[in-house]
């Protein structure tokens, strides 16, 4: 019974690749997980072995990932990755001259493209969550925000601010990208676009001057 | 005494709302299903736990969609439901699906495999077959309701 079912232990195991633990332990779990399934398997209940089998070593196969405090890792490792693509993304820029592609960042990170979009939406998920969360307290997480007292973080702002952006002359919006995007310091744009910081400063008040009386002071809700 | 941390989740989402995706119905894009689902269970307020469950499981309700069936016709539409405590997705294949029986046997056990993956992993699921199209869907349910 065992050895009939080793092929399906192999394939549950595979589709849990994707969250960092390598092949060979999860195969392993899956071959415990079977044998456990063996032992505790009840003909006289009518169920068919395989699916039976199958939730026995899920079962195991999450356990494993809780016991081993995945959750916690997964969302560092998110957040590692997010924090990883701003230096390559800057990187990239720099040696390609343009923006560089999802692929890219991937082959760079050592990562697959799903993750890296992962990554993007979690990052910024975990921008929102942490302004929202200091919104109305004396909060250290708002404090910790202190440098970037512009709020062009969350996604809402964004999505409030896009038709306003669009506005804008490319290179002002190549600027605001720059800043709160890849979160480059005035002086790093001012290298990267050839001009002195003081300009970079002033281009930057003025583009958001401008973007400003484009939303009408509006704040999202 | 130390009581219940306090969840934080972005539930931008509410009961009744509704998403639709739909995507040329190829393996390769199976990513866009999860993509999407992910970003929905976020905003809903699934832990991440119940995430990774859903888009292992929407995954297995894409291949049961496009098993069977010529893989490179037609779309795959994916309908999320969002209602009191639970989510509902369903996924429909609008190729021409030839009638279940009459693909091979690798096939047959393909599709078992990903319904008792589905068992393992959601509440509910199920698979429909009309008009020559092929419907699976599943629900899971949160462990606690809407905020």
């Amino acid at each position: 019974m065992i050895t009939d079912n080793l092929g399906l232990a192999h394939q549950l195991a595979r589709r849990f690749l994707h969250r960092g633990e390598p092949l060979e332990d999860l195969v392993q779990v899956a071959s415990v997980a079977l044998v456990k399934s063996v032992d505790r398997f009840d003909e006289s209940r009518g169920v068919d072995f395989a699916a039976f089998a199958t939730r026995t070593i899920i079962g195991e196969l999450k356990r494993h990932f809780r016991d081993k405090g995945w959750a916690v890792r997964a969302s560092r490792r998110v957040q590692e990755l997010y924090l990883e693509l701003g230096h390559a993304t800057s990187t990239l820029v720099q040696e390609l001259g343009r923006s560089p592609t999802v692929a890219e960042l991937a082959r760079v990170t050592g990562s697959t493209e799903e993750a890296v979009l992962e990554a993007i939406e979690a990052g910024q998920g975990y921008r929102a969550t942490s302004i929202d969360a200091s919104e109305n307290e004396d909060d250290p997480l708002s404090a910790r925000m202190g440098e970037r007292d512009e709020r062009f973080d969350s996604v809402e702002d964004r999505a409030l601010l896009a038709p306003a952006l669009a506005k804008l002359p490319l290179r002002e919006r190549s600027i605001l990208r720059m800043r709160f995007i890849q979160g480059l310091t005035q002086s790093e744009i001012a290298v990267s676009i050839g001009v002195s910081q003081m300009h970079v400063s002033r281009l930057l008040a003025a583009s958001l001057e401008e973007l400003r009386q484009n939303i009408g002071h509006e704040t999202p809700e | 005494m130390i009581g219940e941390p306090e969840v934080v989740a972005s539930e931008t989402l509410v009961e009744g709302d509704r998403v639709s995706l739909t995507f040329p119905a190829r393996g390769d894009l199976v990513v866009l299903a999860r993509l999407v689902s992910s970003a929905i269970a976020a905003r809903v307020g699934f832990d991440i736990e119940e995430l990774e469950d859903l888009r292992l499981a929407v995954g297995e309700l894409c291949l049961l969609a496009l098993q069977g069936s010529d893989a490179r016709h037609g779309d795959l539409q994916l309908e999320f439901t969002i209602s009191e405590d639970s989510l509902d997705i369903s996924c429909t294949h609008g190729g021409a699906a030839p009638p279940r029986g009459s693909g091979n046997e690798e096939g047959a056990e393909a599709d078992e495999l990903s319904e008792q993956i589905l068992s393992a992993l959601v509440d509910e699921h199920g698979r429909e077959q009309e008009d020559g199209s092929v419907r699976a869907w599943l629900r899971k349910r949160r462990k606690g309701p809407l905020a």
